[in-house]
């Protein structure tokens, strides 16, 4: 199907990619707490309650914690609530973010990608994000500015299918404070798509009910067992809200992106941002007719191991880009790629490389070396770590 | 009751941990190991009452303005409220819990209020079977007077037979009319003869018929002579001196006695008190001569305090060794005293000082040294005929339906104590002409555990005298009647001790929720209670008791 | 003749898991009374959390949204907002948190609300200490009592957090203390909190027998004492600055010793320590007397 009601142009630079998404998905009721670099995204969300073109009540919480506890309020209560958010602010969030999760509230966060500190830092990577891989919040990690705006989107439809949190994460600076030119949806199109909001149980004095109370070990493990299940359904959500997605909007993600990697010899694997440098030089090397492909991981949580497996199926070879580091072990998507791929026939080498952290840039030329060392090696090793001056 | 939820399959389960059910399911009267039962107790008042009125519940009513109600519900105990409100001894008031946070309840005067409230109502009088058994009452004082309405009540044909003019014992005969007006008691008298009471008057057993003949004509007899012997001082020239009693006796019944200016009563009892006071008021300068001191003195103490108020005086620590006449005076020769060893009384032993002679003029001398039952007519006439033996079990020829009581069983004692014995032995009297055995008495706890942070400090409302110029001059009552306002305000302050007045207490307070309430009733639900005594503690009135869970 | 005027209406159902005797169940039975079938209640980790009973049950007739120990404030806000942006301006929504919750680690969140002026009643039942992990010390727990850790060789050497003090710092339109031996004064002030916009807050001393060691049937009348004892006394502050005292209106207090003795907690106290008590409770005394003189 062809839109009918076609949206608006705009540039606009990450953060802002994300607040049009929010003010699209007509969140009512936000929480947030400055830092850099997602303070952008409230603050044209602020701006948007101001002026109205949002109605939606913000509440400027004295902390992270704080907002994603605000947030858990709001939704028990039946709102659809965002927040966002960055690095030592999401791990001032972790117990809460387990709390959302546990309690099946489909709150959607972006989470701008900023490395830890010590020593201080602002520029991104994946350690803030990957550090909550296993709160239960669905993650997605977002390439460009217009995928950014329709993850918000999505993220509400699945996670309120699936009554799941949801954060989608987009690299500092790299994308939050880039601008590029997105098509700003129609709002009438996007309601269609996501109705409001309407859970089976809420904080209702007409059905009062509690939330959240103490469960004995007869019952507790059922309820991680459907949050589970959960996820699982996630998978197909994720899907279906990406294939309704791009019948009316005319856009679609997937869960995994491959990327010229049918008849690849050897697939890199990214997340994020890398994923467009790693796209050009993968057209430079296609030109020059290497057999090298992309599969770029776009939802993390729930991890879609078999559509992985598949992509992965006939590679010779397998490079994955971590933009963060598992320390003691390794970059975690390259974790994440060998156990999904590790109970299968005729599995790939998996080659596990560590760029980029801290926000050092991924140049083409970066990733041109890291496909020529897999090239190069026939052992596949755990950890290569990219550029670091040894 | 609720039954817990089992969930058999994740599919039965919610998403997240929402509540399904209440907790009703969850049966907490398990914790108990203590049970709080509504378990009303005997206030101290009502069970130093001898008739046992229920005082909580009539305070009650006069703080409501209920006076009737009131009245009616002191008549179910006694029959004379509004005598007892004027010359008891309220040894309820010395009981009450009250006087451990401020003052005792101000109980006489409620009781005399209410009898005057109501003064000119009458018992509404029943319907019911006359029974065949007729019964014969020997003395028409508290006691005699007290039996006959309680069997009267009960359709027992009563007949009561007196030796005085009127009917009243003591009331009428001892106790002045400035402390007890003649119409409160006639009335109180009227309304028994109301019953179906005949009062034979002028009749005095052993002299115009004899006990046995009354035994005779009549199932059941009771013997309430009273104690009106006087005791002897037993020294020389003791005739010169008149025996207080008899002057008071005639005094009531309305002689002229001329006793002169200066009068000397020998005494220190109640007796010696209305003797004085009466030889006031017909213009004599009383002084009390008593052996030992003010504090030995077994008149009560509101006796002696009016007394002094009035101007009686008093010499302590003189006894008579001797009277004579001279020269148309008398002359009582004393001898000084000084307290030595405690008795078996408690109080201290008077000890002659010797050589401490001492002489005393008077124009009078009334001797008031305690008196005693006068009983010839029984053992002559009873004990010696037809060999029956008495047997004085608890007091009361039972076996013979010959009943003894009052002061004629125990010597002199006081009113509400013969209203007592009057009570009892109508009971008696009934379970012997039904040939069953004598109730026990329940024994009932009383409630002593108020619990003060419920109650404000009030003073108790004082009684208003008359002033004592007026008083002294003639025979009229003393003491005034309270206002209503006073009366209620007073009655107000009663605790209620025992005695549940619906004031929600434990209802509020239960931190469980496990207690109903109803119409003003309350039911503890044993489902949850878990027994934590907060109720039992928070009641301010001791109505609710901890009592050991079985196990 | 009732002494009190208490709503009939139960919101709080029995079988709940309270302790023999707990001062925070009865509280929470009065804040219901007051507040009504039309009230949210967030309940933050705390002995509230086990009292209110586990999944799939609850005790209590309104809606309840258990959260996070050191949230309530936040997480009420976050209800609050989502109920008004839906229309719903009426339903109260209450937090309700020990002390640990509001004294100690929620002390944050409870002043970013206060600082907005959330539309939230916040009652906090004080048992001074963390009694639902097992009697530990709170900022609330008084000046030499015993704890868990405060033994009674080192027991607690500060004296208890001014909560009060700090919540009127925040010039909220309402702050009150109230006691479960005072029923109609705690009802009244939960029923004057509702009827005011903004952040109320009400600090209530709420017994616990088995922390404070004394016998179930006391937990009224140690509340009661408190009062009598000026240790708690029940005062209201409108808008951080008018001061008014309820309770207790006698010219003299009973010594603290009256309340102290009561109690295992405090079993250890020598004379000197009792009198140290007694002087820091106559000092804040003096120091509240003077903020109703001046507000006055
Ligand atoms: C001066 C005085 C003041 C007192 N003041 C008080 C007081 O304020 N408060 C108080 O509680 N107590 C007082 N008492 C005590 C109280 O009056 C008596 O304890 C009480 O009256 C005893 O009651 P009773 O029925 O046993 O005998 P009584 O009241 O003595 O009655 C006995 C009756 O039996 C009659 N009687 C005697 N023998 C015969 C017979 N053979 N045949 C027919 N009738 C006979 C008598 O005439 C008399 O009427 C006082 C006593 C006295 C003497
Ligand atoms: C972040 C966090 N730290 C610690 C705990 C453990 N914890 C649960 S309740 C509690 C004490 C609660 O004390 P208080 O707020 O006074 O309530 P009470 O149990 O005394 O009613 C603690 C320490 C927790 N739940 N969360
Ligand atoms: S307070 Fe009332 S009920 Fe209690 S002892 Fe005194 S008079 Fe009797
Ligand atoms: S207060 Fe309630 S729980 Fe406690 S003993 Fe009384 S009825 Fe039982
Ligand atoms: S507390 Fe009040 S209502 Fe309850 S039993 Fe005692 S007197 Fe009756
Ligand atoms: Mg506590």
């Amino acid at each position: 199907m062809t839109p009918t009601l076609t949206g608006t142009k705009k540039v606009v630079t990450g953060n802002h990619a994300v607040s049009y998404g929010a003010m699209l998905a007509r969140v009512q009721v936000i929480s947030a707490y400055p830092i850099t670099p997602q303070t952008q995204i409230v603050e044209l969300l602020s701006e948007m309650c101001a002026n109205g073109t949002l109605r939606a009540k913000f509440i400027k919480v004295e902390s992270e914690h704080s907002a994603m506890a605000a947030l858990i309020g709001a939704a028990s209560a039946g709102a659809r609530a965002f927040t966002a958010t960055s690095a030592h602010g999401l791990a001032l969030m972790h117990e809460m973010l387990h709390w959302a999760a546990g309690a099946r509230l489909p709150i959607v966060m972006a989470d701008v990608n900023r490395a830890m500190g010590p020593p201080w830092s602002v520029w991104t990577d994946q350690n803030d994000s990957l550090s909550q891989r296993d709160v239960g919040w669905m993650q997605v990690y977002c390439e460009s500015n217009q995928e950014v705006l329709d993850t918000v989107i999505q993220a509400y439809k699945v996670a309120e299918k699936v009554l799941m949190p949801a954060m989608l994460v987009l690299d500092a600076f790299v994308l939050s404070h880039t601008a590029e030119q997105i098509e700003i949806p129609n709002q009438t199109l996007v309601d269609q798509y996501l109705p409001p909001y309407q859970p089976v149980y809420k904080l209702d004095v007409n059905d009062p009910r509690s939330f959240g109370a103490l469960a004995p070990p007869d019952v507790y493990m059922e309820l991680r067992y459907k949050m589970h299940q959960a996820m699982e359904e996630a998978l197909t959500e994720w899907a279906k809200a990406d294939e309704e997605y791009y019948e009316l909007f005319g856009r679609r993600y997937g869960l995994i992106e491959p990327y010229r990697a049918d008849d690849a010899d050897l697939i890199l694997v990214t997340s994020g941002t890398v994923t467009s440098t790693a796209r050009e030089v993968i057209d430079e090397l296609r030109a020059e007719g290497r057999r090298v492909g992309l599969l770029k991981i776009r939802v993390l949580r729930p991890f879609p191991a078999q559509l992985v497996r598949e992509a992965l199926a006939d590679a010779q070879k397998v490079a994955v880009i971590d933009r963060n580091i598992s320390f003691g072990m390794g970059g975690i998507f390259a974790q994440e790629i060998k156990s999904a791929l590790y109970n299968t026939h005729d599995r790939p080498p998996i080659f596990g490389f560590v760029a980029g952290l801290g926000g050092r840039d991924i140049t083409p030329k970066v990733i041109q070396e890291i496909i020529e060392y897999t090239e190069s090696h026939d052992e596949p090793e755990d950890l290569i770590w990219v550029g670091v001056k040894r | 009751m609720k039954k817990p939820i089992v969930f058999t399959s994740e599919r039965e389960m919610p998403p997240m941990a929402v509540s399904l059910a209440d907790m009703g399911h969850n049966r907490t009267g398990s914790w108990r190991y203590l049970r709080p039962v509504y378990r009303e107790k005997i206030a101290p008042c009502k069970n130093a009452c001898p008739v046992g009125n229920d005082i909580p519940r009539i305070l009650s009513l006069v703080s409501e303005g209920r006076y009737e109600d009131a009245w009616r519900l002191f008549r179910e105990t006694s029959p004379l409220p509004g005598v007892c409100g004027r010359v008891c001894y309220h040894p309820c008031e010395s009981f009450c819990n009250r006087k451990n946070f401020d003052e005792a309840l101000s109980i006489a005067s409620l009781e005399r209020f209410v009898a005057d409230a109501c003064f000119d109502l009458e018992d509404r009088i029943p319907e019911r079977p006359k029974r065949s058994e007729k019964i014969a009452i020997v003395g028409s004082g508290p006691a005699g007077l007290t039996c006959a309405y309680f069997l009267a009540k009960d359709g027992y044909a009563v007949t009561v037979f007196e030796a005085a003019s009127q009917p009243g014992g003591m009331l009428r005969l001892g106790i002045p009319p400035y402390r007890l007006p003649r119409e409160v008691l006639d009335r109180e008298i009227e309304l028994i003869a109301r019953w179906g009471v005949e009062f034979r008057t002028n009749t005095k057993i052993g002299q115009d018929i004899s006990i046995e003949k009354l035994w005779e004509q009549h199932d059941a007899v009771f013997i309430a002579t009273g104690a009106h012997r006087g005791r002897a001082l037993n020294i020389p020239g003791e005739e010169l001196a008149i025996q207080g009693l008899e002057f008071l006796k005639a005094v009531n019944v309305g002689k002229t006695i001329a006793l002169g200016k200066q009068v000397l009563i020998i005494g220190g009892g109640n007796t010696a008190m209305d003797c004085a006071r009466t030889a006031l008021r017909l213009g004599a300068q009383p002084v009390v001569v008593y052996r030992r001191t003010r504090d030995e003195m077994p008149a009560i103490a509101e006796e002696i305090e009016e007394a002094e108020h009035e101007g009686v005086q008093f010499e302590f620590l003189a006894a008579p060794v001797a009277l004579r006449r001279l020269n148309g005076k008398l002359e009582v020769q004393c001898i000084r005293m000084q307290l030595g060893e405690p008795d078996a009384s408690g109080r201290r032993r008077p000890v002659p000082i010797p050589g401490s002679d001492f002489i005393m003029r008077a124009d009078a001398v009334l001797k008031a040294v305690g008196e005693e039952p006068e009983l010839s007519f029984l053992s002559e006439h009873v004990e010696t005929s037809e060999g029956i033996v008495i047997e004085r079990a608890h007091g009361i020829l039972e076996r013979a339906g010959i009943f003894i009581g009052g002061d004629a069983q125990t010597g002199p004692s006081t009113v509400a104590q013969a209203m007592r014995s009057g009570k009892e032995t109508a009971q008696a009297i009934k379970s012997f002409l039904r040939g069953e055995r004598k109730p026990k008495p329940k024994k009932l706890e009383e409630a002593l555990r108020v619990n003060f942070s419920y109650f404000v400090h009030q003073p108790r409302v004082p009684m208003p005298h008359m002033p004592v110029a007026e008083r002294i001059t003639n025979f009229s009552e003393t003491k005034r009647a309270i206002s209503s306002e006073r009366a209620r305000a007073e009655a107000q302050r009663c605790f209620s001790c025992g005695v549940c007045n619906s004031c929600d207490n434990c209802w509020v307070f239960c931190p469980d929720a496990a207690i109903t309430r109803i119409d003003g009733t309350y039911e503890v639900n044993y489902d949850f209670c878990k027994g934590c005594g907060v109720c039992a503690e928070e009641c301010p009135r001791n109505v609710i008791s901890l009592v050991e869970e079985e196990l | 003749m009732k002494n009190f005027t208490l709503p009939s209406e139960e919101l709080m159902g029995s079988g709940h898991l309270g302790c023999q005797g707990c001062g925070g169940a009865l509280a929470m039975r009065y804040a219901l009374k007051a507040a009504g079938d039309n009230t949210i209640v967030v309940i933050p980790a705390c002995c509230w959390t086990i009292i209110a009973g586990p999944f799939p049950y609850t005790s209590l007739k309104v809606p309840v949204l258990h959260t996070a120990f050191e949230t309530a404030a936040v997480a009420a806000s976050g209800v609050r907002a989502a109920l008004d942006i839906q229309g719903n301006t009426e339903t109260t929504v209450l937090a309700w948190a020990g002390d640990g919750g509001t004294f100690d680690i929620g002390l944050q969140s409870l002043s970013g609300a206060a600082e907005r002026n959330e539309n939230i009643i916040y009652i906090c039942y004080d048992n001074e200490a963390y009694m639902n992990t097992g009697i530990q010390r709170s900022g609330a727990t008084p000046y030499l009592a015993w704890t868990t850790t405060t033994p009674e060789k080192t027991p607690k050497a500060e004296p208890k957090k001014d909560i009060m003090a700090i919540m009127i710092a925040h010039r909220i339109p309402y702050a009150a203390t109230a006691t479960i031996a005072h029923p109609d004064d705690f009802i009244r002030k939960v029923q004057k909190a509702k009827s005011i916009y903004g952040t109320k807050f009400l600090h209530v001393l709420a017994p616990c027998p088995p922390g404070w060691k004394a016998p179930s049937e006391w937990a009224v009348k140690l509340s009661r004492l408190a009062v009598q004892t000026r240790v708690f006394p029940l005062y209201e502050v409108e808008d951080g600055e008018r001061y008014i005292l309820n309770e207790p209106k006698e010219d003299r207090a009973l010594p603290v010793s009256e309340y102290l003795k009561l109690q295992g907690r405090f079993s250890h106290l020598t004379e000197k320590d009792i009198q140290a008590i007694q002087d820091l409770i106559d000092k804040r005394w003096q120091r509240l007397m003077r903020q109703v003189r001046e507000s006055s």
